[in-house]
């Protein structure tokens, strides 16, 4: 039988609302990294929102990039575990060590404006079935027997990347 | 059943018939979200699910405030090239260069083979999370206007002279200026020791040409830089600004 080698990409989107303490300093912090370097774009302060800054100064792109600095450190702070995603027991079980920083919007005049996404890309997992609306996967490298966990794919939790090794 | 009362019965069937749709939707809308909600849940704010399963967890870890990875002496990250140590003061314009103590001072510059940090063409991106703003530092004045950075010797890249950008930032965080720090360029001096890595100098833009510092012909954008390949250099430069 093939086996199916996937990795999961969780969504985690951190706004204002954002209750937890770790989502807030997130939050906070991006958002003051973000006035920050949107200075440099917008010496001549024509523009407020990063989709403005975008569409009309070469390179402001990179703000995403640049603001990014500011969670890497919070990153740290979660040892490799990716949060939110419990398998079926309730417990947290999936290890990232790739993720992607993104400013979904932002507004140095409106700070409820901001809104961030961090993508979490976990490790490898081997997909060996699907059991109800549930994946039954194990680590890729566990060694025998394996150990499996049930995971759901809820809102913003998807299949990254699937590989079929015949 | 009497025929009458089985009419009457399925008369009141038809009309609540919408009712019972309704309330059949409703009953789905109310299993889906019990679906979701049964599902130990994004937590993300703003999720499709709002009602989540409490995971039963150890607590922690404990978040703390820390600041942006930029801030940090040493910008090398493992880029390698001569040793440069940065040394600049931050003075006032609008007080005679007096010494601005708290002031932020962001620096970037690129590699040896003049490449920035920065985002690559795929979307992800290695935990290695030091390097990911290799080149790249942060670093508040102390009571002399001071900022000291470690660095390597930047190389170039087509179209510019060697340089290093600054943004200084009063404490709260507000631009005051955005500059670039030129490199003498004169027998002897740094640029033509280092040669421009493994590039050479072949296709090099002196400060004369370069679109940033040809008007500077005062020299003020121009460092001092110290130093040999062996030994390592060192570069101080005053910079002010209107604070």
């Amino acid at each position: 039988m093939a086996t199916r080698i996937i990795n999961l990409c969780y969504r985690k989107i951190i706004d204002a609302n954002a209750a937890g303490i770790w989502e807030q300093l997130v939050f906070n912090d991006t958002y003051t990294e973000f006035l920050m370097q949107a200075q440099y774009y917008n010496q001549e302060k024509k523009y407020t929102s990063l989709a403005q800054l975008v569409l009309h100064v070469p390179d402001a792109e990179r703000l995403h990039f640049l603001v990014s600095a500011a969670c890497i450190e919070y990153l740290q702070q979660l040892n490799e575990r990716i949060p939110d995603i419990y398998n079926i027991l309730g417990n947290k079980f999936l290890n990232f060590k790739s993720f992607h920083f993104e400013i979904i919007n932002s507004d140095i005049t409106q700070r409820s404006a901001h809104q961030v996404a961090i993508n979490f890309y976990s490790e490898p997992l081997i997909w060996h079935d699907s059991i109800g609306s549930y994946l039954l996967v194990s680590q890729k490298d566990a060694k025998q027997p394996e150990l499996t966990d049930l995971v759901k794919l809820v809102p913003f939790l998807s299949i990254n990347s699937l590989k079929i090794i015949p | 059943m009497e025929r009458k009362k089985f009419l009457r019965s399925l008369m009141i069937g038809a009309f609540s018939a919408p009712i019972i749709i309704d309330a059949c939707s409703k009953v789905e809308g109310t299993t889906d979200t019990a679906t979701t909600s049964g599902t130990p849940g994004t937590g993300a704010s703003g999720s499709a699910s709002g009602c989540n399963l409490a995971p039963t967890e150890t607590e922690g870890p404990f978040p703390t405030k820390v600041p942006a990875s930029y801030v940090r002496p040493d910008i090398t990250n493992g880029r390698t090239g001569y040793a440069l140590s940065i040394k600049i003061t931050i003075g006032n314009s609008n007080s005679n260069c007096a010494a601005i103590s708290g002031a932020i001072v962001d620096i970037w510059h690129c590699d040896a083979e003049g490449n920035y940090s920065e985002y690559g063409g795929s979307g992800m991106q290695s935990t290695d999370y030091q390097s990911l703003h290799f080149l790249r530092g942060r670093q508040t004045t102390d009571a002399n206007g001071l900022v000291t950075f470690t660095s390597i010797f930047p190389g170039w890249y087509s179209g510019r002279a060697t340089h290093i950008h600054v943004h200084v930032y009063n404490a709260s965080g507000t631009s005051l200026k955005v500059t670039q720090i030129a490199f003498p360029e004169v027998t002897g001096s740094a640029v033509l020791a280092v040669n421009g890595y493994a590039k050479g100098m072949t296709g090099y833009t002196y400060n004369a040409k370069d679109n940033v510092f040809s008007d500077d012909t005062a020299g003020i954008e121009v460092a001092t830089v110290t130093g040999s390949t062996t030994a390592g250099f060192a570069l101080t430069m005053n910079i002010s600004v209107p604070a």
